[in-house]
């Protein structure tokens, strides 16, 4: 969605899938701004979070982790991270946070403006970095919190523990909500809020699998984009419609031998990692321009929130990605590179996120072996500029076409 | 008499090889115990002894063919030690989940160190209410599970009686703090040895040694007065800091050091059912920056404090790459601010040989505090 408002802005046609979804994406920024101007309550939310309470009980939501990729996309990381780290936050703290303190201080930035939230959704199943960011924008903004903790689970399956917890915390966090803003749950709209995410989900898990085909049908880039609405609106009735554009638009590509990876296919790789919103365009050419197509990521995977009852719901908001263990996070990805043909991984450290790299060596030491591919890392930050050099990232991603083609003539 | 303990606590805190290989002589099953907390109550109930594991001072060779440079050192260097077999002998490892950075540990230990069983500690945050201390008892559950198959034995007694050793070594540490807030001539040094030694030793013999300092210093005159400073972090242990804090004449009146004061704050209230009280302990820990609270009353309780004590300033110490402690650390000085405390922070890492930055920080803000 980031990547949208970078382009040149040639006319695109409103039945497609690009249209729909950055529109819905859109549309939330908007709603919340026009919600809050008419008093209604808007909450600032984590991006897995899950979205069916927000969703049922109506709530206007901005995710700040996607307003921070925006700013990033459209350059404005770094001036916001100066603007955290003048007030004493060090440049170690995850990018994303940095940007929104900033933005929580200064409640402007016209890359990319929100409503200013009444209440703190914050759910830790990504990362604890998620925990200290709310407490202090809590802290600063004189509202409360509502604290959804996920714990990252050691073992391969959530344990019965881990689901009556979590499901209590759930109607817990609904009943102080309601309390906070004299509003009522609603089982009829949460069963359609349910429907509408999980009809989302399948859309998105069977678009994402289309780069099964070889040549892919898609340009891998275009998940990065988005699944924004996957993290924002899968609830909502507009990206189940979306996503299904989404998917019949790659289907037909396919039957057309078109493909919105506009070079010959003549790599895949997978890509682990958050995108470099502020280098989006050079790291896309640098794989373009070598006919490296990527055809998937993990992302393509996380947002599989299809479900068939209460717990098994929650237990999918304790499947994503960084809430689970080495093994199963390696074998998500296995059946990622062997589903989709993968030919090489590469990895985006990512010095923004702790969690997401503190264990990828090693992780992605076994995926390659396992899937006999060859693994090239380069060094990065989502949002801040400063954590990447182009001249690595060539280099890097040269070495690894170069294993790749040497494999094909092997 | 004074000195003579403090000699002994040094020896053991710098020493904590000969301190574990000579538990394991003894027959004694030692279990690591990673930061920031852990159920040591009910590792030692069951028949090990629970031996700290924060790193050490070393440099890192091994560690970084797991961990990306962006970690904190302690974590990548209790990594390095594990694989360079300073650890051998050991039974297992307990690792929370506190931090990000924690749980990437446990993740990678098990690959790196596969001859010393990894046994996962989950907490949970929502940790007051009951739904919260129903999942803390399973995160111990599944330690005993994993301690039992190591050949330890749980009994609600044995762990009742643990519970009991630990609230009084929490008593002895809470008061010895308070008797060093009036001896300025105990140095930073000689502090960070007393709490240090308590990682490295049954906590009822630690109790005793402690006991013992307390009251010899009870019967000894206060030093003369110092600079005094209330110190916040994870770990405070570096030698090269203790020296500058005791060359600037600096006297650590209160700590909210991880590593130290944290620990022992909260003592298992009295109950039949030894785990649930061990539980309700968890439940009423606060003031830590691993612990949620989005009140944040570290904030609060760091400047109450420092004013309680007489701290003339606030001597942040921090660990490079440690995000929780790096989220606090704005509203420390706003709140310090406020309360016209003035506070210093330096930054530390378990690989820092050069230590002359912090020096000339610190000689800054003596100066400061003097004016
Ligand atoms: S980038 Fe990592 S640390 Fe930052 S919010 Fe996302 S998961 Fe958390
Ligand atoms: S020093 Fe900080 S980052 Fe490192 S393990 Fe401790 S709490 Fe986590």
């Amino acid at each position: 969605m980031a990547e949208e408002v970078k382009k040149a802005p040639r006319p695109v046609d409103p039945n497609s899938a690009k249209y729909k979804l950055g529109k819905i994406a859109g549309d939330a920024y908007a709603n919340a701004i026009e919600a809050k101007k008419a008093g209604k309550p808007v909450a600032w939310v984590s991006s897995n979070f899950p979205v069916e309470i927000p969703e049922t009980l109506g709530l206007y939501t901005v995710y700040p982790e996607n307003q921070a990729a925006g700013i990033a996309a459209r350059g404005a990381g770094e001036r916001m991270c100066n603007v955290a780290e003048a007030d004493g936050y060090s440049n170690d703290i995850c990018a994303y946070a940095r940007i929104s303190l900033a933005y929580a201080k200064l409640k402007e930035c016209p890359e990319q403006d929100v409503a200013m939230p009444d209440v703190l959704l914050c759910c830790n199943n990504i990362c604890n970095c998620m925990i200290k960011w709310y407490e202090n924008l809590s802290q600063e903004l004189g509202i409360p919190m509502i604290m959804l903790d996920i714990p990252f689970n050691p073992d391969y399956e959530p344990s019965r523990a881990i689901i009556d917890y979590v499901g209590a915390q759930f109607w817990d966090a609904v009943h102080k909500l309601e309390a906070l803003f004299g509003i009522k749950w609603d089982d009829e709209k949460f069963k359609a809020v349910t429907e509408a995410s999980c009809r989302s989900s399948r859309a998105w898990l069977e678009a994402t699998a289309q780069a099964k085909y070889t040549p892919s049908p898609f340009n891998g880039f275009d998940l990065l984009n988005h699944m924004a609405v996957m993290v924002t609106a899968r609830g909502k009735e507009e990206a189940g419609e979306a996503m299904e554009t989404l998917l019949k638009e790659y289907k037909e590509n396919h039957e057309n031998g078109t493909s919105t990876f506009r070079a010959e296919e003549k790599y895949r790789v997978m890509f682990e990692g958050i995108a470099c919103w502020p280098y989006l365009r050079a790291t896309s050419r640098g794989l373009k321009d070598r006919g490296i197509n990527m055809v998937t990521t993990i992302y393509a995977d996380a947002f599989g929130f299809d479900y068939s009852s209460f717990d098994e719901m929650i237990a999918a908001y304790c499947s994503v990605p960084n809430a689970i263990n080495l093994e199963k996070s390696r074998d998500k990805r296995i059946k990622l590179c062997k589903d989709n043909n993968v030919e090489g991984l590469l990895v985006h450290t990512n010095r923004s996120c702790k969690l997401w790299s503190g264990f990828m060596p090693e992780m992605s030491r076994q995926i390659g072996e396992a899937c006999d591919i060859p693994v090239a890392s380069f060094d990065g930050d989502q949002a801040d500029p400063r954590n990447f050099s182009e001249a690595q990232y060539d280099t890097r991603v040269q070495g690894l076409m170069e294993i790749m083609e040497s494999n094909k003539e092997a | 008499m004074v000195n003579e303990l403090l000699k002994e606590f040094h020896e053991i805190a710098a020493s904590p090889k000969a301190q574990m290989d000579r538990y394991l002589a003894e027959g004694r099953k030692v279990v690591l115990t990673a930061p920031v907390y852990t159920p040591e109550e009910l590792i030692h109930s069951m028949g090990f002894v629970p031996f700290g594991a924060w790193g050490a001072d070393t440099e890192l060779k091994r560690a970084k063919e797991y961990c990306p440079a962006f970690l904190c050192s302690i974590v990548q260097s209790i990594l390095e030690l594990g694989m360079t077999d300073v650890y051998k002998g050991a039974s297992a490892i307990v690792i929370p989940s506190l931090c990000d950075t924690l749980k990437t540990l446990g993740e990678n230990w098990k690959y790196a160190v596969k001859d010393i069983p990894f046994i996962p500690m989950t907490y949970p945050q929502n940790r007051k209410p009951e739904f919260g201390m129903n999942f803390t008892i399973a995160g111990y559950e599944r330690v005993k599970a994993d301690l039992e198959k190591l050949g330890g034995t749980f009994s609600n007694e044995a762990l009742a009686h643990s519970n009991e050793i630990y609230n009084r070594h929490n008593k002895a540490m809470r008061d010895l703090d308070e008797v060093l807030a009036r001896h300025p001539e105990v140095g930073a040094a000689a502090r960070s040895d007393v709490f240090k030694s308590a990682w490295f030793m049954d906590k009822a013999e630690h109790t005793e040694l402690v006991e013992k300092l307390i009251d010899a210093l009870k019967n000894q005159e206060a030093g003369e007065a110092k600079l005094p400073v209330l110190v916040s972090g994870i770990l405070t242990d570096a030698p090269g800091l203790n020296e500058i804090l005791d060359d600037l004449g600096m006297h650590i009146v209160a700590d909210d050091v991880a590593a130290q004061s944290r620990q022992y704050r909260t003592d298992v209230p009295a109950g039949d059912d030894a785990l649930k009280a061990l539980a309700q302990k968890f439940s009423g820990m606060d003031n830590c920056s691993v612990l949620y609270n989005q009140e944040k009353p570290r904030i609060k309780w760091i400047a109450d404090t420092a004013k309680a004590r007489g701290a003339k300033g606030v001597i942040v110490v921090m660990t490079k790459f440690c995000d929780p402690e790096e989220f606090d650390y704005p509203l420390i000085k706003k709140a310090c601010d406020a309360a016209d405390i003035p506070v210093a922070i330096v930054e530390v890492d378990r690989q820092m040989e050069h230590y002359e930055q912090v020096r000339t920080n610190l000689e800054t803000f003596r100066d400061i505090l003097m004016m």
